[in-house]
């Protein structure tokens, strides 16, 4: 059975679909390290998550129907974050990701948090990067009372908390005063948080961002090569217009999209039915629209905003909650994403500078 | 021009004066070091909110070269000059279409 080659192999496997995706493994590029020794084939899928055995078996039985084959051997690899590093200048960083939503109060810091936590939650090692300078939130959500500790050379060491380490400005202020500050220093004060900290080694870290399309956002992406941004919006047409903004922004500064997250999406009623506030199913329309990747709704609950009050983020405190649960679910197809747009090549790659 | 034509895959110099980019697609482009000196964007060089030019073509040294590049984030590369200047972003959709513009009147010259 000489005329076996990997081209018939990857056809066999071309209609199995990664479910959470909604893409074929082989076009994904998550098939790796195909091997045919005569009648014996075997290669590796790698995931960013467990939990998708089906997809092996589903493997080996497509690998069996074709004819001449005796012999399957399909491993499920997990691979966290990615393993493709080269253009994180931030050593030790695989993943940089920047939460944004061009307009305030969508919860984008709600989001972040839970969202760390969630990623964390699997295995991978998550920070949390508060770059909302004015208005720093993540130490309340998180209940932070303790100061960074600084190393020597003006390297400072980032807060653990609920096992993802956290770096904010709100850690430096009391309480009762204010930053009142002009871009310079927000650059200096960035670029320390992404440079100064001692990070180290983190397959996500994600970024809090302050709502607009200002210095704090330029800074980030001047200074270090960004994975891809989430967008955070509520349904709202108004919301998902300033979303757009600051969609526009990251495209001009070539920073792909992950993909949008709809918060505040429903509320559940104590009966069970879910009603859609602020109307139903916006967000989802804007990311088909404009052929962005859904990574799913987060309801309005009193108990996310109660946990969040508390710094006890619900994935934390309740991680069997139904709430908890909509997080976990975005964060897997959040990491489900990263991961298929390292295999398909879809991260910018290094730029070679000789000079 | 496509998003992804205008990310390069290797920025590096043609000779001591000139740079080159090597982009995505395979395409070169070739800048000539006075002639991207002055078309620098900066603040310096353009007034921001008229775009009047503010750079006089004279100040600047016929021989005048790039001492160091840096990239900037994903989307640009900033320049030091050896007449001291370094504030100027060249952002790649910049350099891509100016490539652009630049082989379009080279091929118009042959036309004449």
């Amino acid at each position: 059975m000489s005329d076996l080659t990997n081209e018939i192999v990857l056809k066999a496997l071309a209609d199995i679909v990664d479910p959470s995706l909604g893409k074929d493994i082989v076009s994904l590029g998550v098939v790796k390290n195909l091997q045919i020794e005569d009648a014996r084939v075997s290669c590796e899928i790698q995931l960013a998550m467990q939990g998708k055995n089906h997809l092996k078996k589903q493997a080996i039985d497509r690998i069996l129907e074709i004819p001449g084959v005796k012999e399957a051997n399909v491993e499920i690899v997990i691979v966290k974050g990615n393993s493709v590093s080269g253009n994180s200048p931030i050593p030790g960083i695989k993943n940089i990701i920047p939460i944004s939503s061009a307009k305030g109060g969508v919860g984008k810091s709600t989001v972040s948090a839970n969202l760390a936590m969630a990623l964390s939650k699997t295995g991978a090692k998550v920070g949390l990067m508060d770059a909302d300078i004015y208005g720093p939130s993540i130490p309340t959500l998180l209940n932070v009372t303790e100061s960074p500790t600084p190393k020597d050379n003006n390297v400072i060491i980032p807060v653990e908390k609920y096992g993802i380490k956290v770096m904010s400005m709100g850690f430096f202020l009391p309480k009762d005063k204010a930053v009142i500050w002009r871009g310079p220093m927000l650059n200096k004060m960035i670029t320390q948080f992404l440079k100064g900290v001692d990070w180290g080694e983190l397959d996500y870290l994600l970024i809090d961002l302050p709502p607009g399309t200002g210095d704090v956002q330029l800074t980030l992406c001047q200074q270090v090569p960004l994975t891809g941004a989430v967008i955070v919006s509520t349904p709202q047409i108004v919301a998902l217009n300033i979303a757009k903004k600051g969609m526009a922004m990251f495209q001009q500064l070539n920073c792909p999209l992950i993909g949008i997250i709809e918060n505040m999406s429903y509320y559940q009623i104590p009966d069970g039915e879910k009603d859609y506030i602020f109307g139903e199913g916006g967000a989802k329309k804007f990311a088909e629209e404009l052929d962005l990747p859904f990574l799913g709704e987060i309801p309005i609950a009193t108990s996310i905003r109660k946990q969040s009050d508390i710094g006890i983020p619900i994935v934390e405190s309740e991680p069997e909650s139904s709430y908890a649960k909509a997080f976990i679910a975005v964060a897997e197809k959040l990491a489900s994403q990263i991961n298929a747009m390292h295999s398909s090549g879809d991260v910018p790659q290094e730029i070679k500078l000789t000079f | 021009m496509n998003e992804k034509a205008a990310i390069p895959k290797e920025v590096t110099r043609a000779n001591d004066h000139d740079i080159k980019i090597i982009w995505s697609d395979d395409c070169e482009s070739i800048f000539v070091a006075r002639d991207l000196r002055l078309r620098c964007q900066c603040a310096q060089c353009v007034e921001e909110m008229t775009g009047r030019k503010l750079l006089d073509p004279i100040t600047v040294p016929l021989d005048v070269k790039p001492n160091e590049i840096k990239l900037v984030g994903r989307y640009a590369i900033q320049i030091w000059w050896s007449d001291g200047h370094g504030s100027g972003i060249f952002p790649f959709v910049f350099l891509r279409n100016l490539d652009e513009q630049m082989k379009e009147l080279a091929a118009k010259k042959f036309e004449i």
